[in-house]
């Protein structure tokens, strides 16, 4: 035999090895039988029980590690913290918030209007006034078209626009929605709202408010930017604090 | 006569490392091409034995056969056809017979070189 003979009698041989092999793996794996008895098979049986009581024995513990991390949690100052912080929030006016209340809606009125007059708008020291009224009777939660009032909340003329938190009140009907305490709050805050002098005030200028009925479920929007606080610092800790 | 041995050892050790597999669908196609290919190896041997042998019709014989018994299963499998029978059944006896006269070249090379010793 030469030798380049050899080289591709070899090289073919290697190509059939290879093509050989692959179909050994493509089509590998003769069935296996499953010739275990029964005394195999229950202590195969038995493997795989003490497997799952590991198992389960491990998630066990892993629920426990969970609940005691979430007790941890609960009892921990940072909860408390989260709490408090809930509660500020709800206080500031930063979370929407649903109760009983009633709704007004200031209206202008048409029959009191004479053409050329000048279109009716609220004056912000009338719903100031509106305002202050209903703070009187308990309200707890306002808003006036949409928009939250809390306690940094403006009310202003700009431009012959009266503005609430930069949001124009050029829309009628605008519509003041409250919540009060509770249901008889409502409706002692729409009782009075019945018989209060604010909405002759508003008459004046040719506007009209309409007490609604008190619902039990009214939605008041949360203050929709940021808060700033230009005036505050934060209490040096040793000094501040409630009982420090 | 090691060389062509070893070829076949490394390449079948080369395709079980690699773990490479084709799709079941294909299987029959390479089972198919793998008796080709054994068929003209043997059809190699017994050539070279015979002295006869010639490298472009042993390599041109080697691909051609894949291709045309690929060709031929996969043409019964669209007629609906077992054709790759045809191409086992050819190749088959063809491989037999080839391996029947190498056997009874090696007999005769074997008988004489004993015969030789024996006259030694």
């Amino acid at each position: 035999m030469g030798r380049p003979k050899n080289l591709s009698f070899s090289l073919i041989a290697a190509i059939i090895g290879l093509m050989v092999a692959i179909q050994f793996q493509t089509v590998k794996e003769p069935e296996v039988r499953d010739t275990r008895d029964t005394w195999q098979l229950r202590e195969d049986l038995m493997k795989e029980k003490e497997l799952q009581s590991r198992l389960l024995l491990e998630i066990r513990s892993n629920e426990e590690k969970l609940t005691k991390y979430e007790t941890e949690r609960q009892q921990s100052k940072e909860e408390v913290l989260r709490e408090t912080l809930a509660e500020l929030k709800v206080e500031a006016g930063l979370e929407e918030m649903k109760g009983p209340g009633i709704s007004l809606s200031i209206e202008p009125a048409f029959n009191l209007i004479v053409e050329g007059d000048n279109p009716p708008s609220v004056s912000p020291d009338l719903l100031k006034r509106l305002l202050n009224e209903l703070n009187m009777y308990g309200a707890k939660h306002i808003s006036v078209d949409g928009e939250r009032v809390i306690n940094t909340t403006v009310i202003r003329d700009i431009n012959r626009v009266t503005k609430i938190n930069n949001h124009s009140l050029n829309r009628f009907p605008i519509e003041v929605k409250v919540i009060a305490e509770n249901r008889d709050t409502a409706e002692k805050l729409y009782n009075r709202m019945k018989i209060s002098a604010v909405a002759d005030d508003f008459f004046i200028d040719n506007l009209e408010v309409k007490v609604n009925q008190p619902v039990g479920d009214l939605v008041v929007p949360a203050y929709q930017d940021t808060i700033r606080i230009r005036y505050m610092e934060s209490a040096t800790s040793g000094k501040g604090g409630g009982n420090g | 006569m090691w060389l062509p041995i070893m070829g076949l050892i490394i390449g079948a050790i080369i395709g079980l490392l690699t773990d490479i597999r084709i799709p079941d669908e294909y299987a029959n196609y390479l089972s198919i091409a793998i008796l080709a290919a054994l068929d003209t190896l043997f059809g190699g041997i017994r050539a070279q034995l015979q002295n006869i042998y010639d490298e472009k019709v042993f390599v041109s014989g080697f691909f051609f056969n894949i291709i045309l018994a690929a060709s031929l299963a996969f043409l019964g499998v669209h007629l609906g056809v077992d054709l790759y029978l045809a191409a086992v059944f050819a190749f088959g006896v063809r491989l037999f017979q080839n391996i029947a006269v190498i056997r009874r070249i090696m007999l005769t090379k074997w008988s004489t070189t004993s015969k030789r010793q024996k006259k030694n």
